[in-house]
């Protein structure tokens, strides 16, 4: 008798090998038979004309603290994820002593705009090793979490405030080694830094102290552990970027492991510098290097408003200033007072062009509820004034919770970000789920490859949409028996529908703890999300609170 | 597949930083036939990411611009045409 057995759907096993028609059964959380189930199951799934795949994974997110409040990673799973990787961009919450803790919400905070009272009001502290917190988000967890160790946080560990201050002595760099090496043990996957990352006093995060020794001395620990390596470069910047990339590749070649780097953007503007990056990258695979860029599907999109500061205006240093360091009532006192807003609106005039193009998203008043939709530009000319001026009236009328859209801020060319996707030595990731939660939806990249770049323009067929998604990060991020419909793996799996797979619109809910909100979309098409060979989310009934979730290590 | 020792295509020539450099030392130790006034002020048009970065010194409380361990510092100027 199997647990589960999902009958008659379309089979694309996560290798790239053509699809075909059959059943998965599963039995004590794995996969027991694929092709033509006859037993039979305490619960059947009929997938008949539903594509029935490996469980997508999601190698880049910051679901670091929303574990800790929710299990689920919600809404992750529905949209067919059942692995996600936190732990990324140097940040992780383990391992942290006590009195770092508000050093890195701080870091949180500014580089993935996660709020200071969601920590404040859903994180209780009650760990500090790894093993304690492994053990903490281990209870009642939904989907399978994979987690990296951040370097920012290693130094933070073993050096405090000297971390973002210095290089690491030799006795130090052992700690760092040592404690790696005890977190790799205890289930983590890998090492992440940063080289371009800032925290929020805009001071560079301690990995941006370590020099070539140190992050050497830690790679023997992850080669030791067979682990991977990934790191924020400076992707605003062809030539650093390709030294990161040869850097990474050196790494990689003298200790033996997979490199990752992200993100990796492509736009008209630097569509030579993308072509050059990946020669690179090619060049540096054929000389036996395993360097891996990540590329997002969906376009880059940010909503704001001015009660939170938005990485729209880090160049910006007096809007900056003014939306990171003051409260809301202080940001409204000082867009009031003449002499401080026309200097502000100096400082924006050099932006004006994309200032035009944003669109009002949300406003909480009826009068202004009219101009929602239109761009400042639309507003400007009804009310006689320009851009700029709308946009912080409009803010001022709204006490800040007016929302702007700045849409299709590039990585939006469908044939060269499809380009991209397909290419042999790209990994799709560099998701953020679970991060800049008040500036853009990170969630449903996996239905907007499906749907857009599979079904829509065919840049990608379906069985090598779903490798890329599937098998390929298991590989590279080592996860194990994860990654294919085969017999002996993890049952892990997503149903879904080739037809209507896609991500939804955008919207802002208000589910964050400390009554906060958060930009996320729906999935459509996904009909059924299997974690650990039990039904964890159906789109007739919702989640089902199996926890059934691992660690993965 | 090729192997490690696979020469590869032209590269913009680069550092990482060594404990304690300046521009000074960097400009001394990189470019030694250069006046050292000159190889500074070269160094520095090289490397705006970081000559032109702002950070403010804990110890002082003044903006700066440290080098720090973990950069990349190019010693020539872009290469013609890209790669």
């Amino acid at each position: 008798m199997l647990d589960l057995v999902i009958k008659n759907g379309k089979v694309v096993d996560g290798s790239g090998l053509p699809a075909f028609v059959g059943d998965v059964g599963i039995k004590d959380g794995v996969i027991v038979k694929v092709g033509r189930v006859t037993e039979p199951a305490g619960t059947t799934v009929d997938a008949s004309g539903q594509v029935v795949a490996p469980g997508f994974i999601d190698p880049h997110t910051h679901f670091d603290a929303q574990l800790l409040w929710d299990g689920a990673a919600k809404p992750a799973i529905e949209h067919g994820v059942t692995t996600i990787v936190p732990g990324n961009c140097s940040l992780s919450l383990a391992p942290l002593k006590a009195e770092h803790r508000m050093k890195l919400v701080g870091m949180f905070n500014q580089i993935e705009e996660m709020p200071h009272k969601a920590f404040a009001e859903g994180v209780e502290w009650n760990w500090e090793t790894f093993e304690e917190f492994v053990a903490r988000i281990g209870k009642d967890l939904d989907i399978n979490v994979a987690p990296l160790i951040g370097h920012s946080v290693l130094r933070l560990w073993v050096m405090g405030d000297d971390s973002m201050k210095r290089t690491a002595t030799e006795a130090e760099t052992q700690a760092m080694c040592d404690l790696l090496d005890q977190c790799l043990s205890a289930g983590a996957i890998g090492l992440s830094s940063s080289f371009v990352d800032m925290d929020e006093r805009l001071q560079p995060v301690p990995s941006r102290y370590a020099d070539t020794v140190e992050l050497d001395a830690l790679c023997v620990v992850l080669s030791q552990h067979n682990k991977i390596l990934q790191v924020v470069h400076e992707f605003f910047d062809n030539d650093l970027t390709l030294a990161r990339i040869d850097q990474l590749a050196d790494i990689s070649l003298k200790h033996g492991i997979n490199t990752t780097l992200s993100p990796l953007f492509v736009s008209h503007d630097n569509a030579e510098s993308a072509q050059q990056i990946m020669a690179r990258i090619v060049e540096q695979t054929d000389r036996g290097a395993r360097v891996w860029p990540q590329v997002q599907t969906r376009p880059i999109d940010i909503s704001f408003n001015f009660s939170v500061p938005s990485l729209l205006f880090i160049r910006l240093r007096k809007w900056y200033a003014l939306m990171r360091f003051n409260t809301p009532e202080q940001i409204i006192a000082q867009l009031q007072h003449a002499e401080t807003r026309a200097a502000l609106v100096a400082e924006a005039q050099v932006m004006m062009s994309l200032w035009e193009r944003l669109v009002l998203r949300q406003v909480q008043s009826e009068a202004n509820q009219a101009l929602v939709g239109k761009t400042l530009k639309e507003i400007a000319e009804i009310r006689h004034s320009d851009a700029l001026n709308v946009m912080i009236d409009i803010s001022l009328e709204e006490s800040l919770e007016a929302h702007f859209l700045s849409a299709d801020m590039g990585h939006n060319d469908d044939q060269l970000v499809g380009e991209l996707l397909q290419h042999p030595n790209v990994m799709i990731g560099a998701s953020d789920g679970g991060a800049h939660i008040l500036s853009f939806a990170t969630y449903g990249d996996t239905g907007y490859l499906l749907g857009h770049f599979v079904r829509d323009t065919a840049y990608l067929g379906l069985e090598a949409a779903v490798k890329k998604i599937t098998s390929d990060p298991a590989n590279l991020w080592g996860l194990g028996n994860r990654g294919l419909l085969r017999e002996g793996f993890v049952a892990d799996v997503t149903v879904f529908d080739e037809v209507t797979i896609d991500r939804g619109i955008e919207h802002f809910v208000q589910d964050v703890p400390g009554d906060g909100f958060r930009y996320v979309r729906d999935a459509h098409g996904v009909n059924t999300v299997v974690i650990g060979g039990a039904v964890a989310y159906d789109n007739a009934t919702g989640y089902h609170d199996a926890h059934r979730g691992q660690i993965i290590g | 597949m090729q192997t490690a020792q696979t020469t590869l295509s032209a590269r913009r020539r680069s550092i990482h930083p060594q404990a304690g450099d300046t521009w000074q030392t960097i400009a001394k130790r990189e470019m030694p036939s250069e006046p050292a006034e000159a190889a500074v002020a070269q160094l520095q048009s090289w490397n705006l990411h970081v000559f032109a970065r702002r950070v403010i010194d804990d110890a002082t409380g003044e903006m700066g611009n440290p080098i720090l361990p973990s950069d990349i510092l190019f010693l020539e100027p872009p290469l013609s045409g890209g790669q």
